[in-house]
């Protein structure tokens, strides 16, 4: 006799029946699109590609994406294929790219990571690709802090694509809320933390709501108090120099009087991540913070309404005015880069070396530090300036004497996050000023002995 | 060729991608890293032979190399016993026969499977000093809670905490252990009159015990190799004031950030020395305290 399999009594059987059936529809659901993709073709088919890595995302990466269509548009040769990294990783995915023999042509990096990456060999001198006339150029327009910010050993690493430099951003209306004029800006750094502490925000329980003055990096500030913690005269650290305590001591006797706990727990209930709608001086939780030019642009596109005013570090009495330390992204070709020359054309274009006016706009789109005066003072630069006058600090910074370049060391990494943990121990109170910098110096110290004794060349 | 020998040439050649991948992947760069240890190598330039130098300057010369080790030993030595702890104490709770416990079991195992990455972003939002949810409730009580993971002394132990919530993973394997212990033990010792406690310290802990011994050698490796939750809370720099500069986020800034990797391969071994030390200390405990007997 027939079995009758379709009684609803034989559920069990048919589910056992479909199980193979739906597993072979679920692979063929991924599976299908997977095999049947197409790479990508770009729109320039037949010309040399230049891999472009860079370290933009979200919003950013549409002005990347920007400046390499223009570049496209104007070749004949090379196409460009920009290609986001995500900061964290980025440069070890670049170091083993690079070691792998496979790299990109061309990446934007942050120059901090440059002296690094060049004392190893890892990258090509851009002399190399200069030609006689580029090379002159290259050596006697650009700001030479902004110029030195890429080099090591005398030798040019990197060029910068949209360098970055601090000052205070100052909220206006808070100002004027506590009876101060945001038209004049305090002469010395006692007069800025006076401001701040008139501006602070207290609820009944002594808890701040209002954060009156945000201090931050020693770096920019040791350059108001004396001739920094790098001397580029005598190519030498100045880590723990009265000078250098005076700079920390100043920051730190301000956190102190906000209360260091106070603050501290104020300070991490914000977001201080990059992004702009969480900064926390847009929201106005914050009267006066220490922030990059970047800003500028940000708070023109998202509160135009703002009113704000930029100021440079104050000096103490008798200090240094306007000082600066140059920060930002620089593009480096890796030494195995297989094309080079599409990568410098790349460079070049971006960077202002050929046609400053040009390179003005691409700065000008992301709010950055241009390469030299002749982007700076460019008519496109000049009209952004204009229509956005709180830009021009920087430019004040970038042309006065007082603007830095980081130390070119191979040891930069490890030297910056000594100066930073330095800071933050001050700042909280955990250690004095003078402790902080005594133990920055001798770590310091420490690892300069254990890289001679390892055969590392830190000559400079 | 014999029949035995073509039975093991067959067995070999089964195994043989394996073993293909673990001698190229594992045991190669396991000998080529002890060599590195003896070099200055920055990953680019070839290795230069320099001796005993990375461990000497590792054991004389390096303030943080010996903070790095505090702050894993200090994890260490707190969050290991209390994550076992915990996870027994669950595994006894989810043994019980009431309705529903599936669920229990379901809800105490998911914080484990949560990725690692998006558990700690979440844990930054919760334990935000202002905004978090933490604070908020102790708030209500009156308390007014710490910066959680800005304050040095706080930030360990807010990463204990996070490996508590996430004690499910182990809390599993204890409960296969309980459900593996005979009924007819607790029938016996109920006809003798033992307690409840008794019954828990004579029979549930000894017959766990290898599975305890089991967790607690997994953690203690796992607890040198901490790594991730420090490296996204600090933004990989082991802030605030080096409390979460944990062993391996030191070593991977040598690697990598530093590119020293000769260095960071002294580390790996230092490292590879201490966890083979203290899991051969465990083991020779177990004798006194490990019951495999039935």
């Amino acid at each position: 006799m027939a079995v009758n399999h379709w009684g609803p009594e034989n559920a069990k059987f048919w589910m056992r029946k479909a199980k193979p059936v739906l597993a072979i529809f679920l692979l063929a659901a991924v599976g299908y699109p997977i095999l049947t993709a197409k790479m990508p073709t770009t729109a320039y088919e037949g010309r040399q590609k230049i891999k472009f890595w860079h370290r933009w995302g979200g919003e950013w990466e549409q002005v990347v994406f920007k400046i390499a269509g223009e570049f496209n548009e104007s070749q004949t040769t090379y196409e460009v294929v920009p290609m986001f990294v995500t900061g964290a990783g980025s440069d070890t995915k670049f170091i083993l790219s690079a070691t792998g023999g496979d790299p990109c042509d061309v990446m934007s990096i942050w120059n901090g990571n440059l002296a690094p990456l060049a004392a190893a060999d890892l990258l090509t001198p851009l002399e190399t690709l200069m030609t006689p006339e580029e090379l002159k150029y290259f050596q006697t327009v650009p700001y030479p802090a902004v110029r030195e910010s890429g080099q090591y050993k005398g030798k040019t690493y990197g060029i910068t694509i949209g360098a970055d430099l601090f000052g205070y951003y100052v909220n206006a209306d808070h100002l004027r809320e506590v009876g101060l004029d945001p038209d004049k800006p305090p002469k010395t750094f006692a007069e800025l933390v006076e401001m701040g502490r008139k501006l602070e925000k207290k609820d009944k329980n002594g808890t701040l709501i209002r954060m009156g003055l945000n201090v931050a990096s020693l770096q920019t500030h040791s350059y108001a108090f004396g001739p920094g913690f790098w001397d580029e005269k005598k190519r030498e650290l100045r880590l723990n120099t009265p000078d250098m305590v005076a700079a920390l001591t100043a920051m730190a006797e301000q956190r102190k009087a906000v209360g260091f706990q106070n603050a501290q727990r104020f300070w991490a209930s914000q977001n201080t991540g990059s992004s702009t709608g969480a900064w926390p001086f847009i929201d106005g939780a914050v009267s006066i913070t220490y922030d990059g030019q970047w800003r500028v642009e940000e708070i023109r596109k998202y509160k135009p309404d703002m009113d704000y005013r930029v100021w440079p570090v104050p000096p103490p009495e008798g200090g240094r005015a306007l000082p600066g330390s140059i920060g930002g992204n620089f593009m480096i070709i890796p030494a195995t880069a297989r094309n080079k020359k599409g990568a410098f054309e790349w460079l070049k274009f971006w960077s202002g070396l050929t046609e400053p006016n040009r390179a003005a706009k691409f700065e000008n789109w992301g709010g950055w530090i241009p390469l030299s005066p002749d982007v700076a003072h460019s008519p496109t630069y000049e009209e952004y300036v204009k229509k956005n006058p709180r830009f021009q600090t920087f430019i004040d910074i970038l042309d006065g004497p007082n603007c830095h370049a980081y130390p070119p060391v191979g040891y930069l990494g490890f030297l910056l996050d000594q100066l930073t943990r330095a800071e933050d121990s001050a700042l909280r109170g955990s250690q004095t000023p003078k402790q902080a910098l005594d133990e920055l110096d001798a770590n310091v110290k420490k690892e300069l002995r254990k890289r001679k004794e390892m055969g590392f060349d830190d000559s400079l | 060729m014999s029949p035995k020998a073509r039975e093991n040439l067959t067995g070999y050649l089964f195994i043989s991608p394996w073993l293909l991948g673990f001698f190229v992947f594992t045991f190669w760069p396991f000998l080529r890293s002890l060599y590195l240890s003896f070099c200055n190598y920055n990953i680019v330039q070839p290795p230069k032979f320099i001796g005993l130098a990375n461990y000497q300057m590792m054991l004389f010369n390096d303030d943080l190399f010996y903070k790095s080790l505090w702050v894993t030993l200090r994890y260490a030595i707190v969050a290991v016993p209390l994550t076992l702890v915990v996870g027994v104490a669950l595994a006894l709770l989810l043994n019980l026969n009431v309705k529903g416990i599936a669920v229990f079991r379901t809800i105490f195992y998911l914080p484990s499977i949560v990725p690692t990455v998006a558990m700690t972003s979440i844990f930054m939002w919760i334990l935000n000093p202002q905004v978090g949810m933490v604070n908020r409730i102790l708030a209500l009580v009156g308390v007014s809670g710490p910066a959680w993971l800005s304050d040095p002394v706080w930030t360990p132990w807010t990463l204990i905490f996070m490996a508590v919530w996430a004690a499910g993973g182990s809390m599993v394997i204890y409960l296969a252990g309980l459900k593996d212990i005979p009924q007819y033990l607790y029938e016996a010792a109920t006809l003798d009159g033992a307690s409840a406690w008794r019954k828990m310290r004579m029979i549930t802990l000894p017959m766990l015990s290898p599975v305890i011994f089991f967790n607690l050698v997994m953690s203690i490796i796992g607890t040198f190799q901490y790594f991730t939750q420090a490296f996204v809370i600090s933004n990989g720099s082991g802030g605030p004031e080096d409390s979460t500069l944990f062993y391996a986020l030191y070593m991977f800034k040598r690697c990598w950030k530093y590119m020293d990797m000769g260095y960071g391969s002294a580390m790996a071994w230092v490292l590879f020395l201490i966890v083979m030390l203290s899991t051969g200390l465990i083991f020779r405990t177990q004798k006194r305290w490990v019951h495999y007997g039935r």
